[in-house]
């Protein structure tokens, strides 16, 4: 066979062994819950997951839960993305104030901030409040030091080679810095996007009042076992999509 | 500004030393929080830092609470030892065979990209309330860097490396022994530096949602009894411990990856 | 050339990297034979793409070619041959982990050297290429010149009989390849080893080679084989000698086209990608 043959294969081959890892994991699965004796309690059946979530999707019935969850997640994005680009497009400025902040900032970001969960909780309660504070507390790092990374380390060629055309204090902001540090700071707000879902989904998994996290918990106390794991299935599509989304958009930005 | 002695001045010592001037800030943040903390926010709420500090000693001796933080530090040892040992494994079966790696990567990456707080119920629900589940779901999110990194380590070899050693006679073996393998130890390092905070991010996280024995116990007695001293204080020990982890492994990436220099 | 003086004998070889019909297809090297006699330092020199290094990654059995077959001495080149054939590559092939003294012994590791020699032949080929001082370092430590005496001191520990250096200098600045060519130079007249060493710069084939072999542009094979009567060790004051001149001009004149013809091959199938 030709070179060009046997890679072709190869990559076929691969692409089924994939197809058949996944199949051979559902079908697993389903000998396990309807011929193995596992019980319902711990291990639905696939198709009973499968009816349940129809259900869900038809009814509606995720909608309130979702909200919760997207609306926390946008308010705590919102705050972080704001006040991390400000504060760090103000910490970039010099670079002593970079030689203060920086190792004080990725120092706080190293420990686990999930820590300081039940502290928010203590002040805010189990409303929606407690998870946006704790998701704006967590994606703000990753986009406050991505942004002085960003604005930060450009190049000095690029802004000598400005100057040296007489480029204004604005010209060199809009046309040198952004465009130079955009990369990073995309790059920042992804990383933070993704921590804030993260963060409010476990927020609301382990103390809260309303939510997707909260819902499948609340399934599982209530032994719902197959409802549960199409809320769960449910919520990894939601995440999926979210962050699936917002890579593009990070692609397409960085492309131009 | 004016300078008293050549650059002995205050502003200057700042300037010549950002540790100073960070330090200040930290002092500073403190301060308020002291203030902000003794007259104007209920005491239910929240701690000044001078009471919490007071208090350390009380934290430690109320009974259980030493047991609980010695038994996190033992799911939080046991959980890396386990990520380590699995994610080296599956990172070396996945990255030296390059039909393994076509096939499963893109189903590691697609593990690696799934929410897994979701499934922590799950977790519960098959391992207990005890140290068991907390150790299984800090693995599960320990052991994805490090088959990640081992991967990259193993796949990004220069190709005249494994070219030079091959016209000099290597074996398959000899060629994974000499040359793949101590490449990839710095990747591996790395990989255990971001394996620790996903184990610390696991562990706490299990621990968090339900607790018999762990600190996770105590977090839910302190907040449901609005006792913000001693939950602080917890929360400071905890957050010290995650700090000593984090920088022992970091000191270890250090000094293992040094040819990583050039 | 009588047998049992044929080092390497190239029968035919030509090869390609495609298949036919592929837009990629690329015919490296057209037929070529040539014979290349035992202790002779032999340059192969031509534009870009002219397929010298295929030809040598080819000798050393690094790459099957298409059509035709090598020997050496008197058997046929199918792989590696680590006890005939030692590589200097241009890339720093050096196993950044390791000490100069552990590259150098790594290599005998995988030849299969016996242990027992490890350490005298380490410490002899560096002292050799001027390294002996320098054999705990990493190579992150050194120069790109001492890197290079370092490849070198792997390749000469392994006491082959025939060195392949494929532009063994070609990263370097061109006054560390001036001293590394005449201590090069120095260093081969003391040994016997048959050489085959590739090459882009002119002054540095005729200042090395005993013969030269002038390759055309893509696709490759032999122009003309000139050959460089000049005793070894070559002395610094042979570059400025009228013999020199002459012999760098005619390699000149032999190459001038060629190279315009590959620049031009180049500039279209840039062209044609950007379309």
């Amino acid at each position: 066979m030709s070179a060009r043959g046997r890679s072709m294969r190869n990559r076929l081959l691969s692409r089924a062994v994939q197809i058949a890892f996944l199949l051979g994991l559902i079908l697993l699965w389903y000998l396990a819950t309807t011929q193995w004796g596992v019980s319902q309690l711990l291990l639905p059946n696939p198709v009973a997951v499968y009816h349940e979530l129809m259900n869900v999707l038809s009814s509606g019935e995720f909608v309130p839960d979702l909200k919760v969850t997207l609306s926390e997640l946008a308010i705590a994005f919102g705050i972080s993305s704001v006040s991390g680009i400000a504060l760090g497009y103000l910490i970039s400025r010099s670079h002593y104030l970079i030689r203060v902040f920086e190792p004080l900032l990725a120092g706080i970001y190293s420990i686990p901030i999930i820590l300081f969960l039940p502290l928010y909780v203590l002040f805010l309660g189990l409303g929606p409040s407690s998870k946006i504070a704790l998701g704006t507390t967590i994606s703000f790092f990753p986009i406050v030091l991505n942004t002085i990374a960003g604005f930060g380390y450009v190049d000095a060629i690029f802004i000598i080679a400005a100057r040296s055309m007489g480029a204004s204090d604005y010209q060199m902001f809009r046309y040198v810095l952004v465009p130079a540090a955009l990369p990073v700071i995309l790059t920042g707000l992804r990383v933070g996007f993704t921590v804030a879902l993260l963060s409010i989904l476990g927020s609301e998994t382990i103390a809260s009042l309303a939510g997707l996290g909260h819902r499948i918990v609340q399934l599982a106390e209530g032994m719902e076992s197959a409802r549960m794991f199409a809320y769960i299935a449910f919520a990894v599509a939601i995440a999926a999509i979210l962050n699936t989304a917002v890579s593009t958009l990070e692609n397409r930005a960085r492309r131009r | 500004m004016r300078q008293r002695n050549h650059d002995q001045s205050v502003p200057a010592l700042l300037l010549r030393h950002p540790a100073y001037a960070r330090l200040g800030i930290i002092l500073v943040l403190l301060l308020c929080w002291e203030i902000a903390a003794r007259w104007w926010i209920d005491p239910m709420f929240l701690s000044p830092p001078s009471r919490v500090l007071g208090s350390l000693t009380d934290v430690v001796e109320t009974t259980g609470v030493p047991a609980a933080i010695g038994i996190t530090f033992f799911e939080l040892a046991v959980a890396f030892v386990l990520s380590v040992i699995i994610g080296l494994a599956i990172g070396l079966a996945i990255g030296l065979q390059r039909f393994a790696h076509r096939s499963f990567m893109p189903i590691v990456l697609l593990l690696y990209g799934t929410p897994q707080i979701t499934i922590l119920p799950l977790f519960i629900l098959y391992f207990g309330i005890g140290p068991p589940s907390k150790i299984a779901f800090g693995v599960t999110h320990g052991m994805f860097p490090i088959i990640v990194t081992v991967i990259a380590g193993v796949q990004n070899i220069k190709p005249i490396l494994m070219t030079a050693a091959r016209s000099m006679g290597a074996s398959k073996w000899q060629i994974f022994r000499w040359v793949i393998l101590p490449h990839m130890v710095p990747s591996f390092f790395a990989g255990m530096r971001l394996g620790m905070s996903g184990v610390l991010l696991g562990v706490l996280l299990a621990e968090l949602y339900v607790s018999s024995a762990g600190i996770g116990y105590f977090t839910t007695i302190f907040t449901q009894s609005f006792d913000p001293t001693k939950l602080l204080g917890l929360i400071s020990i905890l957050a010290a411990m995650a700090i000593v982890l984090n920088e022992l492994v970091r000191r270890a990436e250090v000094h293992y990856g040094r040819w990583r220099a050039e | 050339m009588a047998t049992d003086a044929v080092a390497i004998s190239i029968r035919a070889v030509s090869h390609a990297f495609g298949e036919p019909g592929d837009p990629r297809y690329v015919r490296a090297l057209l037929d070529t034979s040539l014979d290349i006699a035992r202790g002779e330092l032999l340059c192969l020199i031509g534009p870009s793409g002219c397929g010298k290094s295929t030809l040598l990654n080819i000798i050393g059995g690094l790459l099957p070619p298409a059509t035709g077959a090598v020997q050496i001495g008197q058997t046929p080149v199918r792989g590696p041959l680590p006890r005939e054939v030692a590589f200097v590559f241009q890339e720093n092939a050096l196993f950044p982990w390791c000490t100069m003294a552990e590259n150098v012994t790594l290599g005998m590791v995988f030849q299969g050297v016996p242990k027992a020699e490890h350490a005298m032949r380490a410490r002899k080929s560096l002292e050799a290429v001027g390294l002996a001082e320098f054999a705990q370092h990493y190579p992150s430590e050194l120069s790109g010149g001492m890197r290079q005496r370092a490849a070198l001191a792997r390749a000469l520990s392994l006491e082959t009989g025939i060195l392949l250096m494929d532009e063994p200098f070609g990263a370097l600045d061109e006054q560390t390849r001036m001293i590394l060519g005449e201590d090069l130079s120095v260093l081969l007249a003391r040994t016997e080893k048959t050489i085959v060493f590739v090459t882009h710069s002119l002054g540095e084939a005729v200042f090395l080679a005993d013969r030269v072999a002038v390759f055309s542009a893509r696709p490759g094979t032999i122009k003309k084989i000139i050959a460089i009567n000049e005793p070894h060790p070559r002395k610094p004051e042979f570059v400025t000698s009228d013999k020199f001149h002459s012999l760098r001009n005619e390699l000149y004149t032999l190459l001038h086209d060629e190279i315009r013809k590959a620049v031009s091959q180049s500039a279209i199938t840039g062209a044609e990608a950007k379309a």
